[in-house]
């Protein structure tokens, strides 16, 4: 069985590398191959009437949900052979999501992570990279983390955990971003990274990154009750780090998917669009019947992600979405809305959803 | 979608209140304070001294009118509610039907004697025959001016605060809440034609929740305020009365119901399988009332996995008839989301199994064999789950302890009674039979309170 995960894992790798190759033909292939060998998301294939042989169209590879990776263990690798696992961030006592890796897969992750990256930071414009998340060592199950360690060879993690367990700064942060010699600077981190490091800035002083600097934000406030929109995000670093809007980079990601999407290339004015790479493709798709919806209408966004070998490729989030032609622009998550009524809604599932709202599950 | 629409609506009706202008006609704190003073002179007028005996007939008749389909309110009212509320046209007409059903000469004369010990104690000193054997009598009045801070988008909840401000002869004012406001204002405008100086001591409005300037404008005036909406915002509407208001608030409830294993034949089960599915229909669930969940009895002839399927069967007849209507996408992919999460649950498990409609989320029914409390994301969404008896379901129920409002049961007689007292003493405040939960009497204590009893003031005359 390894030896066909194997060869699909280096046909996708020369696929992300630019070779040529069929993405219908690829997901198919890998469909079958989870669809053999990832128990729980063949018995949703089964109930919905879907075996590798009766779908030819991508569109009928079913989305398994996100909430699928924490209630069962969406992998075909056997317990022994799971080197790495990414959790969901969520509150102490839930079960996060999980997301198995062996090197091989987490190779190919890698490789996907740093393909996409490299096009839209354009980190040959910059003179240091500074992740503001902790190293892996500190926190071996964050994708964030992970992900930023190898993204590129040369990132300082100025991020730690702090003694209550959540995510701070290092202390000399800012001293590290205030030498004089200092140049562009690229800093990647979650959104409440950057609300804690203008906490920080000297009164007065809106300019502690050089001209030409840059900013990856990820979204997410760790469980903090904060929910800016991006807009109001984007604003506030702006004003704060004195930077321009095009300087600021929205990434998309969450420890269920192996690929990222980037909301514009750094430096580029224009509206923002979330894109994935061409070995990933978002379908906004109706929650009232599941099938797309049209251009500029709202609904849940699906992912088919090649780069997800030993998991399973099609993942439905809860994440609401506009389609657009050249991408998708969120809008929030299903559970942020209201209940009407004064009924409670508060139930262990929708805590963890809201918890989830609150930071988006990559990390 | 719904948002705001309300203002928009061109309902040919003439600008009596404030929700009726335009939203370019700015409201301001001083205008608040100006229609405010306005009502409270209009109350002394036209209200303070009216027969209560009056005040009844008016509500009677006017209950009566908002059920014939001729009464060119009611025709406005369900020509433009669905696409005000969000309710489709059957679904807003029964809801309207049972609720003004309710309210008729005598269901305002029990409620008032029910609360006040008789229903003229609101127009002079009356003794009841306890208080006469003191050699005393006394009068009950109701606030100068109660402010209403409603939430949501059930109309019946805020229509009935409004009625019972009419019966204690107190002006109101109404601030809705956000795309809430379509039934209320028609009310108040069929309460205007009615008698229109009843209707003068009336006000309703809508601006953003948590607008402190305009909400402090209403409380410094008002001297009673009653807001719905969650725990939070009542703690802080609370924070920022002054002194000396009276405050009823009413938050978060839920509400679920109860099946008996001795009540569960097959004829009976049948039978409550489509009271069930009423509970489930009404308003679209969305209300403090509506059912969460359906708890039932192991081991009756019926298992609890057949009768959810059975509610399947009916809510999917029901819907036939009084579809559910639009939903916001949000409220969409949140059925969505979870359905995804119990058809997963339920192929890979064996005591889980999900019944939905084909190619939209009008109607879900999810049963489990696991007891442990869950909350429905509502629009007709409905969980069925077997429990041994009620003590395992208080157990499992307890993270709802004390936000119960109402349980409806279905038990054997004999039984009913001490459970109906199991029930009381863990906190719940209305149990009533399945069918009903939405359909409460008049006479009903919100939240285990006395309406009109919450209202008023006495004044004790010792003879």
């Amino acid at each position: 069985m390894d030896d066909k995960f194997t060869i699909i894992t280096e046909r996708v790798r020369a696929f992300i590398g630019g070779e040529d190759g069929d993405f219908d033909e690829l997901a198919r292939d890998l469909f079958a191959l989870q669809y053999e060998h990832v128990e729980p998301y063949r018995h949703l294939c089964e109930s919905r009437g879907v075996t590798p042989k009766n779908a030819n169209a991508i569109a009928a590879i079913p989305a398994i949900p996100t909430t699928a990776f924490k209630e069962f263990e969406i992998t075909s690798l056997p317990p022994n052979e799971r080197t790495t696992v990414f959790h969901s961030s969520g509150t102490t006592g839930q079960t996060p999501s999980r997301h198995f890796h062996n090197a091989e897969s987490l190779h190919l992750y890698e490789t996907s992570a740093r393909a996409w990256f490299k096009p839209h930071m354009r980190t040959d414009e910059v003179e240091s990279i500074i992740t503001l998340t902790p190293s892996p060592k500190e926190v071996p199950h964050s994708s964030l983390a992970h992900m930023f360690d190898i993204i590129h060879p040369e990132v300082t993690p100025m991020g730690r955990v702090g003694e209550d367990g959540k995510w701070d700064l290092e202390t000399d942060v800012l001293d590290s971003l205030s030498q004089p010699d200092v140049g562009p600077v690229l800093l990647m981190g979650t959104a409440l990274s950057f609300l804690q490091l203008a906490d920080r800035l000297p009164r007065h002083r809106n300019n502690i990154v050089s001209h030409g600097s840059r900013i990856l934000e990820t979204g997410g406030y760790k469980g903090e009750k904060i929910e800016w929109t991006k807009t109001k995000l984007h604003e506030f670093i702006s004003r704060e780090y004195g930077l321009k809007h095009e300087d600021i980079v929205s990434e998309y990601g969450m420890c269920e998917l192996s690929s990222q999407a980037y909301d514009t290339v750094a430096g580029q004015r224009g509206p923002r669009r979330f894109r994935f790479p061409p070995w990933a493709r978002a379908r906004i798709v109706s929650p009232e019947h599941g099938r797309e919806v049209s251009l500029g209408e709202t609904g849940l966004l699906e992912v088919i992600d090649l780069a997800n070998v030993r998991s399973v490729l099609a993942v439905r989030t809860a994440d609401l979405a506009i389609r657009h032609a050249d991408g998708f622009e969120l809008i929030g998550r299903a559970t942020n809305s209201e209940p009407r009524g004064c009924s409670l809604n508060a139930s262990d599932l929708d805590n963890r959803r809201a918890d989830e709202a609150r930071s988006r599950t990559h990390a | 979608m719904r948002h705001g629409l309300e203002r928009m609506l061109d309902l040919g009706l003439p600008n009596f209140f404030l929700i009726d202008t335009q939203p370019e006609a700015r409201l301001s704190p001083e205008i608040l304070t100006e229609a405010c003073r306005q009502l409270k002179r209009n109350r002394v007028q036209h209200l303070r001294d009216t027969p209560t005996e009056q005040s009844v007939k008016i509500l009677a008749r006017l209950a009566h009118n908002w059920r014939d389909d001729l009464f060119p309110i009611r025709k406005l009212a369900l020509a433009h509610g669905p696409e005000a509320t969000g309710f489709s046209k059957p679904s807003l007409a029964r809801g309207l039907d049972q609720f003004f059903g309710r309210i008729t000469e005598e269901s305002l004369h029990n409620l008032i004697a029910q609360d006040l010990g008789d229903s003229r104690r609101l127009d002079g000193p009356m003794g009841t025959p306890e208080e006469r054997a003191d050699n005393r009598t006394a009068m009950a009045r109701g606030p100068e001016l109660i402010g209403h801070i409603t939430a949501g988008n059930l109309p019946c909840p805020t229509l009935m605060s409004m009625v019972h401000g009419v019966l204690v002869g107190s002006a109101q004012f109404v601030k809705c809440a956000e795309g809430a406001g379509f039934i209320p204002r028609l009310f108040a405008h069929s309460l205007y034609d009615a008698h229109a100086k009843l209707g003068a001591c009336l006000e309703l409005a809508i601006w953003p929740g948590g607008d402190h300037p305009f909400e402090a404008a209403l409380f410094d005036e008002a001297d009673c305020i009653v807001a719905t909406g969650r725990d939070e915002t009542l703690t802080e509407i609370q924070s920022r009365l002054p002194l000396g208001k009276r405050f009823l608030g009413h938050g978060h409830r839920v509400s679920f119901g109860y099946i008996h294993r001795d009540v569960l034949s097959r004829a009976m089960a049948i039978e409550l399988a489509k009271n069930a599915a009423r509970d489930v229909a009404a308003w679209n669930q969305l209300g403090c009332l509506s059912p969460q969940l359906f708890y039932v009895e192991k081991n009756g002839a019926v298992r609890p996995e057949v009768f959810a399927e059975m509610l399947a069967g009916e809510i999917e007849a029901l819907e036939a008839k009084e579809p559910r209507g639009e939903i916001s996408t949000e409220e969409s992919a949140n059925i969505a989301y979870r359905r995804d999460f119990f058809e997963l649950r339920s192929v890979n498990t064996g005591d889980v199994k999900q019944w939905k409609s084909d190619g939209d989320t009008s109607w879900t029914v999810v049963f489990e064999e696991d007891p442990v409390f869950v909350n429905s994301c509502l629009n007709r969404f409905i969980h069925v789950k077997a429990v041994e008896n009620l003590g395992e379901m208080l157990r499992v129920a307890e993270m709802t302890r004390g936000q119960v409002s109402t349980v409806a049961l279905a038990a054997p007689k004999n039984d009913a009674e001490e459970m109906v007292k199991t029930l009381a003493h863990w906190g719940v405040t209305r149990v009533c039979p399945i069918g009903q939960m939405q359909n409460p009497p008049m006479g009903w204590r919100h939240d285990g309170r006395p309406t009109l009893g919450d209202l008023v003031t006495w004044t004790d005359w010792e003879l």
